[in-house]
């Protein structure tokens, strides 16, 4: 440092700087960091204060899902990014963690609902092809305010009917589910007017529930009173009146699709509410028929053959329907050892409309009673030829073997008379087993007899004798007549002309007589002309036949 | 140690940092003007620790969203992938084009830190007055100041990318907000070590000091 010091005087004479008054305070470098963190902060505060919810929502795959890419939209806005996928513990699930934006916490709900949206090729639609290139996003419908919520249950399928669609759902209950599917269609009158949203098996596994949304100004449409039926595909059904052919249009060929519509024969209901129930028809036909709530249960016993009888074929009172058939069974009776039948038939007694004091209860016994009494059997008969199908009738037989309801059993057992086809099978077989007992063979035999005996007796030389000996007498008899001719010819000749001059003179008196002996005389003449008349007959006879004058009249001729 | 070393301050001269003249220092703690072209004279970097310090800490601040934000946004086919720089070095990775991420991973987040933890400790140890290894640690402020521009490496190639590759629905690549700090985060570390003054190292071992 003292050496220092001493070399400075070496640099004597150097330029002497100017002075200023220094300015002190905080040097304005300090600015940089502090608009650092002022920039660091608000990169802070915006991470932070527009960091929207975390949920999470499980799906059975991740299939086209990305950590830290696949998107959340809904209406094809950007909602939130999957932030994490991992497996659930028990490898069952996915669990896609995602964080969605901040305006998103406002309207997320335990109502929201999550689907994965991918390109998806159905009969129906075509959706989602935008995701060929871009990758799949999750889609997110916001559902109606509820309690918030984190944790969601991913939908398999995408939701067909979104929240802010303006329309309405209905439920409809149905036994199986046929041939619908989530997204067919609803059509009144053909027009496509809602969707099918989904469908639910009852726990007890007896029955499904479909839910249906109808748009907005058609579900109006829908009333108290509305029927749906399944419109899928095409229904063809053989029953007794026939072969019908259903379908509603070419779409639910492939697909399916649900239909409904208010019956004409009735008077259009309230309108219906959301998640109305509703039942679902099988088809369009069976939703015209009325349904009936009173139904009464009958037994019946048929011996002979029931084939053709079906389930559900109609039970006919005079030609009407009045119920139908629901089960048919074979039954042994071991002790008898036979079978029978038991039919078991449901009426509906409301079809029948009844003028005067309806009974009831006991009173309606009476009456069936007293109706079996008068004849009421049960019959089978035939609907249709061609397919063979049987019905059930209920018509009167007074003829029939009086018999009575046992009301004994489970079901009350109406008597029944055997179908009309089995009454003509058994006057047939009747009559053939009579037949049968006809000693044909016998006949047979004594005809061959006679008939040898017959021709034995033509072929006979006696015959032959007596016919050429016939033949002789025949020519004799002719030479005879032939002479006799002559000889009596003339002397008959004058002896009609003398007959003639005779009646000439009898009519010259007759006429000399006309006035006082006339009435005899008329009656005398009447009486001669007879005569006359024989007496031609018999020479015309004669004439033709002139061995009659030796053998007599005979009745035929032989030969 | 040193002794033989005269340096101008000891010697109580003063340089000036525009032209260079030599003058006498003068009367310490006033403002002293370059009698021949005007500039500021200062014995030193005036104020230097603290403009470094102020500068390295704005750097570090600027580092975080420079390395959570995303450096580039690219939209192939309609679908946009955002990436920072981890998640490139990663993709690297994964591609197997291990150099490439070697190359990113030294230049966009190693050497920067690295950077600021040596201008650190630089600033520490001056703070400090140790006098431990003056010349090593001359030799670790000489390599700041070289290596510390080629981390804008990333920075341009975020740039050319940007510009070259527009090619409409098919691809398109845009900055993102991590490539600004990160751009900040290059610069502002060049300024500080740009104003540090290497010499008050070396002024432990004079016995006077500012």
């Amino acid at each position: 440092m003292s050496n220092a010091k001493k070399d400075k005087p070496e640099l004597k004479g150097l330029p002497e700087p100017e002075f200023r008054k220094r300015k002190r305070g905080i040097s304005i470098v300090w600015l940089v960091p502090l608009l650092a963190l002022a920039i660091g902060g608000w990169l802070v505060y915006k991470a932070v204060s527009e960091k929207g919810p975390t949920v999470t929502i499980t799906f059975k795959s991740a299939d086209g899902l990305e950590a830290g890419k696949t998107k959340i939209k809904y209406k094809d806005v950007e909602l939130g990014e999957v932030d994490s996928i991992v497996l659930s513990k028990d490898l069952s699930q996915v669990i896609v963690k995602a964080e969605l934006v901040k305006e998103a916490e406002s309207f997320i709900s335990h109502n929201t609902r999550f689907w994965v949206v991918r390109a998806r090729v159905a009969a129906g639609s075509v959706s989602g092809l935008g995701t060929l290139f871009s990758g799949a996003y999750i889609g997110l419908d916001p559902g109606k305010a509820g309690k918030p919520a984190t944790h969601f249950q991913g939908l398999e399928t995408p939701p067909v009917v979104t929240t802010d669609l303006p329309g309405r759902h209905f439920e409809l209950r149905a036994s199986s589910l046929g041939s619908l599917n989530i997204g067919d269609p609803v059509y009144f009158r053909r027009i496509e007017v809602g969707q099918m949203v989904s469908y639910k098996l009852d726990e007890d596994g007896q029955a499904v529930t479909i839910k249906v949304f109808v748009h907005d100004p058609h579900h109006q449409l829908v009333r108290k009173n509305t029927r749906f039926w399944n419109a899928s595909g095409l229904d063809v059904s053989i029953g007794a009146d026939g072969i019908r052919v259903d379908t509603e249009s070419f779409a639910t060929l492939m697909i399916g699709g649900i239909a409904f519509d208010t019956p004409a024969n009735l008077e259009p209901g309230e309108p219906a509410e959301e998640n109305d129930v509703f039942n679902l028809y099988k088809n369009r036909e069976s939703i015209s028929e009325k349904t009936y709530a009173r139904k009464n249960r009958w037994l019946l016993h048929f011996d002979g053959d029931v084939r053709g009888l079906k389930e559900g074929a109609p039970v006919e009172l005079q030609g009407i329907q009045i119920g139908q058939v629901l089960d048919v069974s074979l039954e042994f009776d071991a002790n008898k050892a036979a079978f029978s039948i038991p039919v078991l038939i449901e009426t509906e007694p409301d079809r029948i409309k009844a003028t005067g004091k309806v009974p009831e209860g006991a009173e309606k016994q009476k009456v069936m009673d007293y109706l079996v009494t008068k004849g009421m059997r049960a019959q089978l008969k035939t609907g249709s030829l061609i397919t063979g199908q049987l019905l059930v009738t209920l018509d009167m037989h007074p003829e029939a073997p009086p018999a009575k309801i046992n009301w004994e059993g489970r079901y009350p057992e109406v008597p029944t008379v055997p179908t009309a086809m089995d009454e003509i099978t058994t006057s047939l077989t009747q009559m053939l087993n009579k037949l049968e007992k006809l000693p044909i063979e016998q006949i047979g035999s004594d005809l061959r007899d006679t008939v040898a005996g017959a021709k034995r007796l033509i072929n006979s030389a006696e015959l032959q004798d007596s016919i050429a000996a016939l033949n002789e007498t025949l020519n004799q008899a002719q030479t005879f007549v032939a002479s006799l001719n002559k000889a009596i010819a003339p002397e008959l000749k004058t002896a009609v002309s003398n007959l003639n001059s005779a009646l000439i003179q009898a009519e010259k008196l007759a006429k000399s007589l006309n006035s006082n002996v006339s009435p005899q005389a008329d009656r005398t003449l009447k009486e001669l002309q007879a005569a006359a008349r024989s007496i031609k007959v018999w020479a015309a006879y004669l004439e033709r036949n002139p061995e009659a004058l030796i053998r007599g009249k005979s009745k035929s001729k032989r030969r | 140690m040193n002794h033989e070393f005269t340096t101008a301050k000891a010697a109580g001269l003063i340089s000036c940092h525009s032209c260079h003249l030599l003058c006498e220092s003068g009367k310490r703690f006033v403002e002293r003007v370059c009698p021949r072209c005007g500039a500021q004279l200062h014995d030193r970097k005036p104020n230097s620790i603290a403009r470094t310090w102020a500068l390295v800490l704005a750097a570090f601040i600027f580092y975080i969203p420079a390395n959570v934000l995303p450096i580039t946004t690219v939209i192939s086919l309609g679908k946009a992938q955002s990436d920072t720089i981890m998640s490139g070095v990663i993709y690297f990775i994964h591609t197997g084009m291990w150099p490439i991420a070697l190359v990113i991973f030294l230049a966009s987040v190693f050497i920067p830190l690295l950077k600021l933890l040596i201008l650190m400790f630089l600033l520490v140890s001056v703070q400090r007055k140790s006098s431990w290894r003056p010349q090593e640690r001359t030799r670790l402020y000489r390599i700041t100041e070289i290596i510390g521009r080629w981390s804008m490496v990333d920075i341009f190639v975020v740039t050319i990318l940007v510009a070259l590759v527009h090619l409409g629905g098919l691809a398109t690549i845009h900055a993102g907000p991590g490539a600004l700090f990160f751009g900040a985060v290059v610069v502002i570390t060049i300024f500080a070590a740009m104003t540090f003054d290497p010499r008050l190292i070396w002024d432990t071992e004079e016995a006077t000091y500012e």
